[in-house]
């Protein structure tokens, strides 16, 4: 999160004084964080439980793989033999025991031990995440800027149907759509996947893979294949990334907006600063915290996205997994990852939280 | 999530009291309110939203054939052909009439919408009622409950529920409670979350009290003001609601978790079954489907951000402000997070509360 | 195998291809491929693929995508050569019945692992003896049910000992998903191996070893030079297999030439497209799966529990609707051509297929008639439109199932012979239903274990049948038991015929379309026609470049 030093940099002190209501209720900021930390627990908790739950109704992996070939007293014998005919509760307590030791299992459907899983898909998604934010970044904020500063005329108007644009398309259609173009017609980006063949095959060899390719690429020391990394990039970045594009541009503006008519700002306006340096330089820092603090949200809406985005362009990552093990009906995967994705939100979260009570005491407990 | 708290701001709404009933219905009121682009994109929204619920409505009357139909005269429509004058919008790989599924798709779509929504008003608010009501340790489960399935990407719980939910049955109901079912659990959070902090904040008022003193039923006097008070919140929160439910059963239909195609006509189902036109030079299967979610979000969210817009002086638009009666902002909402966030959020810039945010609202 | 079917999304037809960039089409042997600029050796094919592995372990994989892959890196004692359906010894010298229930195989002289191991008779038995101790779950050992012991008198023989003597079917069985040999000092004994170990282990002695291993994404072969069976040497150096999730996405990269081969699952649309490109091949292969409608015998109408149950009836309205389906027009317009009729139960193709159906319903050519069908009926004093609901499933045979049953429906329905309540679920839910009785009418597809007639008949026709359709003809029976133990081919033949003509007669099932295996390749590779054979096991090392 690299935008979290700008936040640290904020521009107008609060206009008023924190009312009495806001005193923290005893206790201070490291109680703050010790509380707000100990909730990230019964989040991951509830979330486990439930899918647990919920993944035990829809079927078991054996009748998944396969239903379609043997005898039902050979399914049963085989079910048997897994233990999933034994008393949920009873293994529920098993599954917990063996997360508290760290044990998060053995994938069912491939015989793989969930932390690899995690780890090897995990940091396919991280990667693609950061992408996304980037280009989400890029394009949402100087466009929201620029949407506040021209507001209420058409360029706002049109920035701003932009953005629900951007939200409205679908990620498989606009993924569908972008490989039309840049694929298909125009012959400039590859169709899919994380890198060619070729690359693949060199980075797989390198001792220390981090699984972020374009780390990997760069330990190559191959122009070539760092250009091929990059490329294979440009597409699933640009899907999943203004996908978050149009929140951040209606964020920008709409928080810009709302700086230029404080009377910090105000004072700015009547020294004589033009309108456009008001907000580039006094309205547009501040408008920035909320963004920072709404990341934390839109981290989840990402791995939604990347569900979609993941399977459109063969980004072989988390969200990707989760649907192609709930479809084998692999518990042990599934519930990992979803623990995985839990911890990463609820983390974010903490993150921004702190961040956000750093900048404004108002907040803590 | 935690830091977004509800801006619950402290100067109760006020309702002009200038007009006729007509022109303080919700959405009538905002539009004489609205004036320039601000007025045009209400109206677009409102017109596109317009259409696909009256297509929705009359999808019998409008579609030339059945969403299930393949042959009309006992002659097969025939697959992928291109568009006709037989076939407006050519047909599918499946060989059925694009424009009829299309048109079909609509009422699917708009059943999804009312189920999700309805389904979410009703448990957000309910929960949100008590849990601020009471208060409490059910008030604290609730709150983490909410924040943890707030947090979960929406579209892996909905793939989950929908497989609880259907029991896999592809059916038109069960498809389509599927992703309703899958939608309002996602958004009960986000109606919880804005009721809950007007609960907190109205309990403490002192008219409540005397209420109370006088031996009023409190429960009702709760449901009336909170009510009251969310109405600028909650319009927003609906269409975000709508939109999420058609892209949520959307993505469950590319996905393969969706309705199939005899039971009821789906736009997803039928963008996934196009993957393999397009790359074929066969545009019409995917691109109308495509396009008709496109759309319906475009229009929906529209007149949410204008509402939005327009329940908040600051965004009212330069020339409405001095125009604007007393009505304060209250949470904006985006998809995937409020949009005035925070606690550094501008509003506490802005106007400085005389009362104060309740120490129950700040979430996390 | 069930994965055969399993990708969710996509279209079960075979498919396979290659490309090469086009301008490479001449002929050069020397040029990488597609977008492969960087290491591609000489000759290194590229294959692409939806394939799903689930584990290189043969003891933990029943499924036809790991299957693939251990058909290039494992040995088999008994294989199918190419161009053939039936097997030959693979690293076996000789392999026969000595004794009705003693079956000896004498393995060749000095095969080695690809790590340098030796491979002799006790890693054999090693091998066959894990599988039934592990007993995977996810594993094939329920096809080796009638080993009973194993022993390796010396380094080169193994003597299998059956429960049940004269097994025509263990031959076949040595060379289906149970069969693969593996390297005893690789391998664990009593657990699944994992694939980090495996490739780690180089316990390989097929036509391939693995050089880099990334499950579902990247598989790198090497040829290997020391494999010594009934193959032969592999005819190219390096293949990379390179798997994908969604089937447009490989019919765009063989398109566009950024790969050489895709074999399985191009969509029929996708497939009929590639057809008009010139820079790819489309190839086309006997494929050995088959889709058929099952009845169940209980619930169906006049089934022998409803209300109404009568045989003659029941039987009346399953002929009927043999009689109304029109195949041509489901392999034509679904599946355009990626599929091709089906007359009998046993795959067209294999030692043994009749096509019993052929004369006996619709027109007596194979194509349907509706008055046939009226007469049938009402011959059998049936009454019209006989209510009918039928089952599918819509994400475990492909993406077209939707479209096919609707056309179904429609031919059903034509002249108001039946009235179809069409109906489908998700595939746990659905195999939970069917055996239980849910389902009166419903779909299923087969891919074989082993090209054996006999796979397409045991599971299915004898009173206990993994259908649980409760069809139950002690003829058929008896025949069927009788057929996997005649050691006399024309004598066994005659009888899985007659069994077809039987179980034609009575419909257990209404098995309608067989798919093709087809692979499409860029117009530089040769080769892909051998290896598309009765077998049903894609091998790379069939595929030349140049």
């Amino acid at each position: 999160m690299s935008i979290a030093s700008v936040s640290t940099e904020v521009g107008p002190p609060p206009a008023s004084p924190p009312s009495p209501a806001h005193k923290p209720k005893g206790g201070g900021f490291g109680r703050y964080l010790l509380v707000r930390f100990l909730l990230i627990i019964p989040t991951i908790f509830i979330l486990v439980t439930v899918v647990f739950f919920l993944m035990r109704t829809t079927g078991d992996p054996i009748t998944a793989a396969q239903g379609g070939r043997l005898t039902p007293d050979q399914l049963a014998e085989r079910i048997h033999q897994a233990g999933y005919d034994r008393p949920l509760f009873i293994q529920y307590i098993e599954y917990l025991g063996n997360i508290l030791r760290g044990d998060f299992g053995t994938t069912l459907s491939d015989n793989r031990p969930v932390t690899t899983i995690l780890v090897t898909y995990g940091s396919a998604t991280a990667e693609l995440a950061v992408y996304a934010l980037i280009v989400a970044f890029v394009v949402g904020i100087p466009l929201g800027m620029l949407a506040a500063y021209r507001r209420d005329r058409g360029t706002d108007a049109s920035l701003r149907v932009f953005a629900i644009l951007c939200y409205a398309t679908p990620v498989f259609f606009a993924g569908l759509l972008l490989k039309l173009v840049f694929s298909v017609w125009l012959k400039v980006l590859p169709v899919a996947g994380r890198a060619s063949t070729g690359s693949e095959l060199q980075m797989q060899i390198l001792p220390n893979k981090t699984g972020f390719y374009l780390i990997d690429a760069i330990q190559t020391g191959d122009s070539a294949v760092i250009a091929d990394v990059l490329q294979h990039a440009v597409l699933p970045a640009v899907a999943l990334g203004l996908l978050t594009a149009g929140v951040f541009l209606r964020l920008v503006r709409t928080n810009v907006i709302g700086t230029l008519s404080t009377e910090y700002v105000d004072a700015a306006r009547s020294r004589g600063v033009g309108e456009f340096r008001l907000v580039r330089k006094h309205a547009y820092r501040p408008a920035l915290i909320p963004i920072i603090t709404v990341i934390g949200m839109q981290i989840a809406l990402l791995l939604a996205g990347a569900v979609l985005t993941e399977t459109t362009f063969e980004w072989k990552g988390l969200g990707f997994q989760l649907s192609q093990y709930l479809q084998s009906r692999d518990f042990v995967a599934v519930q990992g990852i979803v623990a995985l994705l839990a911890v990463v939100v609820a983390v974010t979260n903490f993150l921004v939280d702190i961040i956000a009570a750093l900048i404004d005491p108002r907040v803590r407990y | 999530m935690n830091t977004t708290a509800p801006k619950t701001e402290a100067l109760s709404f006020k309702t002009p009291r200038t007009g006729g009933f007509f022109s303080r219905l919700p959405v009538v009121h905002q539009l004489r309110q609205s004036m320039g682009w601000q007025r045009g994109m209400l109206i677009t929204g409102l017109v596109i939203t317009g259409v696909f619920v009256l297509t929705a409505l009359l999808a019998p009357l409008i579609a030339p054939y059945g969403f299930a139909q393949r042959k009309a005269d006992s002659l097969a429509f025939g697959t992928q052909q291109p568009p006709s004058g037989e076939h407006l919008w050519g047909t599918t790989v499946g060989g059925y009439d694009v424009f009829s599924r299309v048109v079909w798709g609509s009422q699917t779509a708009l059943f999804v919408i009312v189920i999700a929504v309805v389904f979410s008003i009703f448990l957000g608010v309910l929960l949100g009622l008590v849990s601020g009501y009471f208060g409490g340790w059910l008030d604290r489960v609730l709150v983490v409950l909410c924040d943890a399935i707030y947090a979960f990407p929406s579209l892996l719980l909905a793939i989950v529920m929908s497989i609880v939910i259907s029991g896999g049955r592809s059916s038109m109901w069960g498809g389509i409670l599927a992703a309703a079912i899958s939608i309002t659990v996602v958004f009960i959070p986000q109606y919880f979350r804005v009721i809950r902090a007007e609960t907190v904040r109205i309990k403490a008022e002192a008219y409540v009290e005397s209420a109370r003193v006088v031996g009023a039923s409190s429960s009702r006097i709760m449901f009336r003001h909170v009510l009251r008070n969310a109405t600028r919140t909650l319009p927003l929160i609906f269409t975000l609601n709508s939109s999420e439910a058609i892209l949520t059963l959307a993505g469950l239909g590319f996905l393969g978790f969706g309705i199939e195609p005899t039971a009821a006509a789906e736009w997803g189902f039928d963008l996934n079954k196009a993957v393999s036109d397009v790359s074929t030079g066969i545009w019409w299967t995917a691109l109308f489907p495509g396009v008709a979610i496109v759309l319906v979000v475009l229009g929906i969210t529209l007149v949410g951000e204008s509402l939005n817009d327009l329940a908040d002086p600051r965004l009212r638009g330069r020339r409405a402000v001095s125009a604007a009666s007393g009505d304060v902002a209250e949470t904006s909402v985006v998809p995937g997070g409020t949009l005035t966030a925070g606690p550094g959020g501008l509003d506490g810039l802005e106007t400085p509360d005389p009362i104060g945010d309740e120490p129950g609202e700040v979430r996390s | 195998m069930t994965s055969a079917f399993t990708t969710k999304r996509r279209v079960l037809a075979a498919v396979g291809g290659a490309a090469a960039i086009a301008l490479l089409a001449t002929g050069c042997s020397n040029t990488s491929d597609g977008n492969d600029n960087k290491n591609a050796a000489g000759g290194t094919i590229t294959v692409g693929t939806t394939d799903k592995v689930t584990s290189l372990d043969p003891a933990g994989a029943y499924d036809n995508g790991s299957f693939v892959v251990m058909n290039q890196i494992y040995p088999f004692l008994m294989n199918t050569p190419y161009g053939s359906p039936d097997v030959a010894p693979d690293i076996a010298e000789s392999a026969e019945f000595t004794t009705p229930t003693e079956y000896t195989v004498k393995l060749k002289e000095g095969l080695t692992f690809a790590n340098g191991n030796e491979l002799t008779s006790s890693d054999v038995k090693f091998t066959f003896d894990r599988q039934l101790k592990i007993n995977d779950p996810n594993g094939p050992a329920s096809l080796l049910y009638n080993i009973d012991t194993i022993a390796a008198p010396d380094d080169t023989t193994v003597v299998f000992t059956l429960k049940q003597g004269n097994d025509q079917t263990f031959p076949q069985v040595l060379s289906s998903p149970a069969g693969p040999i593996v390297d005893e000092d690789t391998f664990s004994a009593d657990a699944v191996t994992k694939d980090a170990d495996i490739v780690k282990g180089k316990g390989f002695a097929g036509q391939y070893s693995i050089t880099s291993y990334e499950i579902n994404n990247l598989i790198g072969y090497k040829a290997n030079p020391d494999y010594k069976g009934i193959l032969g040497l592999a005819k190219n150096d390096i293949v990379n297999a390179k798997y994908y999730t969604e089937s447009s996405n490989l019919k765009l990269d063989i398109q566009e030439n950024n790969i050489d081969v895709a074999f399985r699952s191009l969509s029929a649309t996708d497939i009929d497209d590639l057809k008009k490109n010139d820079k790819v091949t489309v190839v086309n292969g006997p494929g050995g799966e088959t889709r058929y409608i099952v009845f169940n015998f209980n619930t169906m109408p006049y089934g022998a529990t409803t209300a109404e149950a009568d045989e003659t009836k029941s039987l009346a309205v399953r002929q009927a609707m043999a009689d109304l389906i029109d195949r041509e027009e489901i392999a034509d317009q679904v599946f355009k051509g990626t599929y091709t009729p089906l007359y009998s139960y046993v795959a067209d193709g294999l030692t043994g297929a009749t096509e019993s159906l052929k004369p006996l319903y619709g027109d007596k050519k194979g194509g349907p008639d509706a008055a046939a069908a009226k007469a049938r009926l009402e011959a059998a004093g049936v009454t019209t439109p006989v209510k009918v609901s039928i089952q599918y499933s819509n994400d475990h045979y492909g993406p077209s199932s939707g479209d096919e049953y609707a056309l179904i429906k429609d031919q059903l329905e034509a002249d108001g012979l039946f009235a179809v309540d069409l109906q489908t679920t998700e595939w746990v839910q659905y195999n939970k239903d069917r055996t239980t009785d849910v389902y009166p009418v419903y779909q299923l597809g087969w891919f074989p274990d082993y090209s054996d007639a006999d796979n397409y008949l045991t599971p299915f026709f004898l009173k206990e049948n993994f259908l649980v359709n409760h069809y139950d003809n002690p003829e058929v029976n008896d025949l069927i038991l009788k057929q996997a133990v005649t050691p006399d081919r024309a004598e066994r033949t005659t009888l899985i015929e007659n069994v077809q003509d039987k179980v034609a007669a009575d419909l257990s099932t209404l098995p309608y379309l067989q798919g093709d295996q087809i692979a499409v390749t860029g117009t530089n590779i040769t080769g892909t026609q051998d290896t598309l054979d009765a077998s049903f096991k894609f091998r790379y090392g069939a595929l030349v470049k140049g």
